[in-house]
This record gives structure tokens, C-alpha cells and sequence, in this order.
């Protein structure tokens, strides 16, 4: 039984085999722009190493930044209403009030406030109005709306105002895509209510690419299952991302950085991913990103969502290197076009690559193209590029102690063998199609965060419900029954509120069930 | 000190939320709802600062904020329109002319709110706060302290169902509050310590709302990712650097504590409640309450919040000095032992 995984990424689309513990072969190619020409490419690059059957396959993991960059570009992106139950609170804040102007104006604006949601006990604010609701759903759709994004004040306790309002919704406007906040988010309810426009606006476009996505595998030959990475390294598979594609955000650190363990066999390390324009630079705690604290935002808009603790720099294989003494290396970069313009491909732009090739660390175009280059200018060079990096590598760090690094990414060779700061530096085999091992081997996940009013002697069934839902959910989005765990419980009382109000937060994970019927 | 402020304006607005941020200590509610709003309010008209001193002597003010849960904050949000109707019923009460508003305490969202509730009312907003940072209890205040009234307070919820109460102990006042919030939603917009310009010239905390927006400045303008050169701009000084090992979770009113792991194996603790309390490290307190507790993530630079503590991260730990100096005797009210902490030795 083998995995396959593609990484789609700006500049490459790259493609493992995985079998159990073991890379079987790997192909990178250039990405095309709508994905599946890059993606039917990879796939077929696979065959001209080791043979494999087609039918061996068990199910096809694929990680893209397409739905992150159609957002920040603000392309292929539907009308979409965003319709509130808060009122008489929240007026301050009407939906869509910290967006962007050019995403808001994108996405049509089109924001509708109504009466109700709920209080932190379960009690209502007010009444569910249902001539507003129908009236609101009326003007959307007379404004052009397509699809609708339904949040509730504290929803993550009582969902009732979001499912009514979803019924609404689907009688007036039946087949219209409706995403719901209580499904969606975290408690708090801006970056809740973002998070679910953002997906609701991305829905029409998730119609269209993960059908792409299944019909590419098809063509590809492959009978087996289609999963997409989400943002925190699990998986979901193709129907769940029909409905939530802003679950794929932010997959490809958690992806490099879970794929650098798995090379690598280091648990607790920093990794350092070089691509073609950027670094990237995480650490890893028991094999798990190390995660970040704050509230993220996503293009220019404030979500709830968890994302990998990463620090980035302006540094990767297509950098532009200056001829000043000390040489510079990036943040200008040749983009997609390093094998147009970098001097080893004929080009008259020194990157960084050059410095890699003429300093024989990698062996990559024509290298008499860049025999030209005085040897102290590029040890200057590689010398810059190695302090930035430990610079970064130090900033991650906790301790004095040294550390061992990852080195993984296309562009990796610039990361020398020896780094300050670091016990090791290890660049495993494979080292440049990590995102797609990380996208191979992930498992799938379930997650519940909601704020339950927990009676005195009650608490290890609320405990034990929540857990199971966690498990339920896991288990919903693809995972094997039995193998499902659950790896964090929070529990935290809320401040200043009687009646034992209790914000529990539990993530399950387990394997993906692979059915044993991809060759039925 | 730094140069008094004459008005807030809508370029100010970064500076005041990174201030607040910074003098919460770790708490005082999300400071970024206030900053949304004082960014969409201000470009319209800014407010004018005044300070206490500058007033005609029975200028009457009223200190408004809201009340609350951080949690109910989060999803039923704040509304301007709520405080200043708190105000009113305030002004009532007093009988008279509201001339300023103040602010409550100047650490987190209560520093904006004051602000938003200003400009509503279309009055200044005085130079100065009652606490000189965030605290959880609202007589946590110089004028408790001095003696004087926190009634009558008022209480308001979006709605615009009103809870007004015209004489209150300082015993009683926080468990009162806490029931009407509570019927509330746990959230409510509040104007408390009605009072007169010269009984604030004399006890209320003078020039934190400059001394606020001087150090968001200072916190905007510093180099990310170094925090030892960050805490000699604020003017605090450096405590630690290090990995959460351990979370311990408040239970009810005892306080929890996280734990980090630093260079050469050195530990510290940090106590806190609502908001970091005092900072131990290898069995020394270097810090405590009033001191204000600033920590921050290392590798973004980013305050980090008592809420917001993660195991794994790695945390640096600056002290800023109270922003004044509270009279003998307050320790009872503002000291560890008032937060159920039994620190023993101090040594700065």
C-alpha cells in the first residue's frame, strides 16, 4: 500500500511515493496555473523511477497554497453575504468591518446584521426573527450574492440561530453554498466570523478545483481517495474540502516541517526550509510544529485559526546576489524564472543558486557559466547567507543550548554543513520534496473548542462528551475508528461568569482509514 | 516624563493600543476592538486631552470602561453608545454638567474604551487613570484607596437595560457588579467614581494616558526580536528569557503559574490571575504587582497575554516600574497578598 503525495507550491509541484516508512520515488515539476497540468506531470514523473502499480496506490494526499493566493489576490472569489445574529449587540462591529478594502469590495460587501445569537449560558438575546431573516436572505440575493456566510453570537455554545437561519437559506435559495461559523471557527467572534466569509467566499472556486483535483488523479490512472492538508497537518478529505476549503490555509510549513521529521528521524530540531524566493524557519517539538500564539491574519484579515510558530526571510535559491563588498544575497528575487535568468541557465542574473554551483555544492545547468567567479567572492556570498540564516535559527531558539537543524527545500544547499549555533546540520535525502512527504504521511483530525456550563459533579461527562465529539469529528473527516486519539485537552473555567461556564478544547487524531478497498 | 498629550487623533491610535497593551500586564481585555473602533471614530474628529489640574475645581467627571468577561468581550464586542448612556445615568445620579471623561485603569481595552466613550459624549478625556495599569477589581483604584466612593456606578447592557446604584461599600461594590454583569451576559458597559476635578488632581493618577502612548511609541520604534534592548527603551528592565515547561491553571481565586526553562538550566515562575502578577526566578521575586509584567514572544516580539500562554513557547520577561507610586498601606489592596500570593523575599 503506497501514499502518494503532491505538494503544490508556487514555483514546483512535487510528488512522492510513500510506503510506510520509506520514499519510493519523487518527481518535482514546474507549477502550472491552473494546478492539475503540474499535477498530472509530477504524477506521471513518478513512473521513470522504480515501477509501481497504479492499483498499490491507497490514497492521494495533496497540499496548495491555490486557495491562500486566490485570497490575497482576491481572484475567482464568489459574491458572498454575510449575515449576523448579534443585534442589539454587536452593532458597533457590523461584519466585514476590519477587511480590506479591495477583499471587501471583492467578495461584494454585502454584510446583514439581524436579532438574536445567544448569551454564554445558552440563553437567548434575543428572538429569532424570521421575517428578518427571509428579508435579509431577500436583499443578498437581490444584491447579487451567491454564497452565505451565517455567524451567531456564541455559536460554539448553541448553534440553534445558524441552523435556522441555514434552512432559510437553502428553501430561498436552494443549492446556494452556506458555510456556518459554529463549524468553522474558534470562539471570539470577528476572527470566527472572518474565518467563515473567507470560506464561504471561497466556495465556488473549491467546487471547481478539488473536482480538477479528483479528475486529474483519474486521468492520472489512480483509483484511490483524495485528501487535502489542512493548517494544522492533518488531513480531510475531498468532500470535506468542498465545503471548508479555508482549511488548506497555511499547510505547506506544517507540511515541510513534518515531512523534515520524518526524513530526518528528529523529533525536537529547527528546521530550515529554502525555497525559490523565501526561508522559512520552524521548530519542531515531539515531531509537532512548535505553534503560534497570537491571532493570525490572513490576508490582511484578522482570523482565530492556530498556524506554526515560522520566521521568514527574503532568501532562497532565486535570490539576486549584489557584486558589493560584503555581497548581498535576496530579498529581490528572479521569481519563477531562475532557469531563464540565472547564469547557470544562460541567464545574466547572479542568484543564488550561481554561488551553489560554483562553489560545487550543487551541480545544476552549466557550470562553466560561472567559472568566471572569484572563489572569495562566493565564499563572501555563502558566508552572508549562512549568518542570516543562524541569525534566524537563534531567534526561534529558547535556550543557549545547541540545537540540531533540518535542512530541507529545493534551495537547501546553501545551508552549510556547519551553522552557528547548531549540534548538527542534517540534509536527508529527499531533502527537497518535504511538503509532499509531510502531505504523505499525515494523519486525520478532529477538533471541538466550546464553551460548556459544567454542573457540579458533572464534569468527567462533560469531559468524556467532549472527547468523543473530537473523536466523532476525527473520525467523520476520515479517520480509522480504532486508531483515533486524542492528543490535547484544554480546559479553561471562564473568568468572572457564574454557572461554571467551562471553555473545553479537545483535538483528536488518528490514522487515515485507507478501507482496503482502493483496489476493489 | 514624557510631553503631555493635547489631543488623540487617529495617528495616535497605534501608539495608545500598543501602550494599553503593554500596561495590561497580561490582561485588561482585547485591546484591538477598541483600536478598530478609535481607527473608524477618529479620523472624523479627534478628543481633546485635558488634565485634572487644568479643570475649573468642581468640573465634574465620570470614569467609564467596560465590566466584564474576556470571553463574553470576545463575541458580544463593545459599543461606544452603551458607555456614554452609562455616563448619563451617572450624571443623574450626581445631578449636573459632565465636563470630562476618565479612564478607569490605563492598562488593556478600558485605556481605548474611556477614550471611544469621550468622543461619543463629545468631552475631553483626562490625563490620567485611577490605577495606573490594568487590575480585575474595579476598587483597585487610588480613590478607594484615598477613601473616596466608587458610587454611584452605573451599569449598561446592549439592550439598554440599565443597572444604577447610588451608594455602595467598597466591600460590597465588586460582588454587586459581578451580579448585575452577570444577569447582564457577564458583559456591561460601566461608568463608576463620579467625582470632581480637584479630588482627582489629588488622587488620581496623573499623566498615564501621555505616559501610555510615549511607551507604545517607544515599543512601535524598537528593533523586533531583541528583547533585552526593548525593556531599556520602555525603561524597565529585563528579567528572563525562556521555554514554557509548565501550566498550572488558576482554580477559582488562587492564582496559576507558568514556568520556563532558561539558559543554563535557570527557572522562573510567573504568578498570575487575569493578568502576570510577579515573576520569580530561581527563588527570587524580581517583580510584583503593582510592577507591570510585560511578556512577550521571542521570536514575533508580539505582548503575549496571560490567556495566550502556550506550552513550548518561548517567552521573554520585561518589568515596567509602577507608573506611580502608591501611598503606604496599599499593598493590602494592589500587593501580592492581595491576589492570595505569599511571595517572600523581594529584591529589586
Amino acid at each position: 500500500m503506497l501514499r502518494l503525495g503532491i505538494d503544490v507550491g508556487d514555483t514546483n509541484t512535487d510528488a512522492v511515493l510513500v510506503d510506510e516508512s520509506r520514499v519510493v520515488a519523487a518527481a518535482s515539476v514546474a507549477t502550472t496555473p491552473d494546478i492539475n497540468g503540474g499535477i498530472l506531470r509530477a504524477i506521471t514523473g513518478l513512473r521513470t523511477g522504480p515501477g509501481f502499480e497504479h492499483s498499490q496506490v491507497a490514497a492521494v494526499m495533496i497540499g496548495t497554497t491555490h486557495f491562500s493566493n486566490a485570497l490575497a489576490e482576491g481572484t475567482d472569489l464568489a459574491q458572498t453575504a454575510a449575515i449576523r445574529f448579534g443585534l442589539p449587540a454587536t452593532s458597533a462591529f457590523p461584519p466585514l468591518v476590519d477587511w480590506p478594502e479591495g477583499l471587501r469590495r471583492a467578495i461584494g460587501g454585502h454584510g446583514y446584521l439581524c436579532h438574536g445569537g445567544n448569551e454564554y449560558d445558552g440563553s437567548r438575546i434575543d428572538d429569532f426573527d424570521e421575517r428578518e431573516v427571509r428579508e435579509a436572505v431577500g436583499r443578498a440575493l437581490d444584491a447579487g450574492a451567491r454564497s452565505f456566510a451565517i455567524s451567531a453570537v456564541f455559536s460554539p455554545v448553541d448553534a440553534e440561530f445558524e441552523l435556522r437561519a441555514a434552512q432559510i437559506v437553502s428553501e430561498v435559495a436552494p443549492g446556494a453554498p452556506i458555510s456556518l461559523s459554529h463549524e468553522i471557527g474558534r470562539m471570539g467572534l470577528l476572527g470566527r466570523e472572518n474565518a467563515t466569509i473567507i470560506n464561504a467566499a471561497l466556495r465556488e472556486l473549491a467546487e471547481t478545483v478539488t473536482t480538477g483535483l479528483v479528475r486529474t488523479v483519474t486521468e492520472a490512472g489512480i483509483r484511490a481517495p483524495v485528501f487535502l492538508s489542512q493548517n494544522d497537518g492533518t488531513l480531510m478529505d475531498v468532500d470535506y474540502a468542498r465545503r471548508y476549503p479555508v482549511a488548506t490555509f497555511a499547510s505547506g510549513p506544517t507540511n515541510s516541517m513534518r515531512g523534515a521529521a520524518f526524513l530526518s528521524h528528529q523529533l525536537d530540531c529547527a528546521v530550515i526550509d529554502v525555497g525559490g524566493t523565501t526561508t522559512h524557519v520552524g521548530i519542531l517539538q515531539n515531531g509537532f510544529p512548535r505553534g503560534a500564539s497570537a491571532d493570525v491574519r490572513v490576508a490582511d484579515v484578522q482570523t482565530n485559526f492556530r498556524m506554526p510558530d515560522v520566521v521568514s526571510i527574503g532568501i532562497g535559491g532565486g535570490s539576486h546576489v549584489s557584486g558589493d563588498r560584503p555581497p548581498r544575497v535576496g530579498p529581490d528575487n528572479v521569481g519563477y524564472h531562475l532557469t531563464e535568468r540565472a547564469l547557470v541557465y544562460g541567464g545574466d542574473q547572479l542568484t543564488a543558486t550561481d554561488l551553489a554551483v560554483a562553489a560545487g555544492l550543487a551541480d545544476i545547468g552549466d557550470r562553466r557559466r560561472v567559472a568566471h567567479l572569484d572563489p572569495a567572492f562566493v565564499r563572501a556570498a555563502l558566508d552572508e547567507v549562512a549568518v542570516r540564516l543562524a541569525e534566524m535559527v537563534d531567534r526561534m531558539r529558547i535556550t543557549a543550548d545547541p540545537l540540531p537543524v533540518v535542512a530541507v527545500g529545493g534551495a537547501s544547499v546553501l545551508v552549510p554543513h556547519q551553522l552557528e549555533g547548531a549540534s548538527s546540520v542534517t540534509r536527508p535525502e529527499h531533502f527537497a520534496v518535504a511538503n509532499a512527504i509531510g502531505a504523505a504521511i499525515a494523519e486525520v483530525g478532529g477538533e471541538v473548542d466550546r464553551v460548556y456550563s459544567v454542573a457540579p459533579g458533572r464534569r468527567d461527562r462533560v469531559l468524556d462528551d467532549a472527547r468523543q465529539e473530537a473523536i466523532d469529528r476525527a473520525v467523520a473527516a476520515g479517520a480509522k475508528p480504532g486508531s483515533v486519539r486524542v492528543i490535547d485537552l484544554e480546559e479553561v473555567p471562564l473568568a468572572y461568569l457564574p454557572g461554571n461556564a467551562t471553555r473545553i478544547r479537545v483535538k483528536a487524531i488518528g490514522e487515515l482509514s485507507l478501507g482496503g478497498d482502493a483496489h476493489a | 516624563m514624557p510631553d503631555p498629550l493635547r489631543t488623540i487623533t487617529a495617528e495616535r491610535v497605534a501608539a495608545l493600543a500598543a501602550g494599553a497593551t503593554l500596561l495590561g500586564s497580561g490582561g485588561g481585555g482585547p485591546v484591538a476592538l477598541g483600536e478598530l473602533l478609535l481607527r473608524r471614530a477618529l479620523p472624523r474628529r479627534g478628543v481633546i486631552v485635558r488634565r485634572a489640574r487644568d479643570l475649573p475645581l468642581q468640573a465634574m467627571v465620570v470614569h467609564v470602561g467596560v465590566f466584564g468577561a474576556p470571553d463574553v468581550l470576545a463575541e458580544r464586542l463593545i459599543n461606544p453608545a452603551d458607555m456614554a448612556a452609562a455616563a448619563r445615568a451617572v450624571v443623574e445620579q450626581v445631578g449636573g454638567e459632565l465636563a470630562a471623561v476618565g479612564a478607569l485603569e490605563i492598562g488593556g481595552l478600558n485605556a481605548l474604551a474611556a477614550v471611544l466613550a469621550a468622543h461619543e459624549l463629545d468631552l475631553p478625556i483626562i490625563d490620567g487613570d485611577l490605577m495606573g495599569r490594568a487590575f480585575p477589581s474595579v476598587y483597585k483604584t487610588t480613590m478607594s484607596v484615598a477613601g473616596h466612593p466608587a458610587a454611584p456606578v452605573a451599569l449598561v447592557g446592549p439592550g439598554g437595560d440599565t443597572v444604577v446604584v447610588p451608594t455602595c461599600s467598597d466591600r460590597l461594590v465588586g460582588g454587586l457588579l459581578d451580579s448585575a454583569a452577570a444577569a447582564l451576559g457577564g458583559l456591561a458597559a460601566l461608568a463608576i467614581y463620579p467625582t470632581s476635578a480637584a479630588t482627582l488632581a489629588s488622587v488620581g493618577v496623573p499623566g498615564t494616558l501621555s505616559s501610555c502612548v510615549s511607551l507604545g511609541e517607544a515599543f512601535l520604534s524598537a528593533p523586533a526580536g531583541d528583547i533585552p534592548v526593548l525593556a531599556d527603551r520602555l525603561g524597565g528592565s529585563f528579567i528572563f528569557q525562556g521555554r514554557v515547561d509548565e501550566l498550572r491553571p488558576r482554580e477559582a481565586d488562587a492564582p496559576g503559574s507558568v514556568t520556563l526553562t532558561g539558559a543554563g538550566g535557570s527557572v522562573a515562575r510567573i504568578d498570575l490571575l487575569e493578568e502576570f502578577l510577579a515573576v520569580t526566578v530561581n527563588g527570587i521575586t524580581l517583580a510584583r504587582t503593582p510592577d507591570v509584567i510585560v511578556v512577550l514572544s521571542s521570536t514575533s516580539g508580539a505582548v503575549v497575554g496571560t490567556a495566550q500562554v502556550r506550552l513550548g513557547q518561548a517567552l521573554g520577561i520585561v518589568a515596567l516600574p509602577a507608573l506611580h507610586t502608591w501611598p503606604p498601606g496599599s499593598d493590602a489592596v494592589v500587593g501580592p497578598a492581595a491576589f492570595g500570593l505569599d511571595l517572600d523575599v523581594v529584591t529589586r
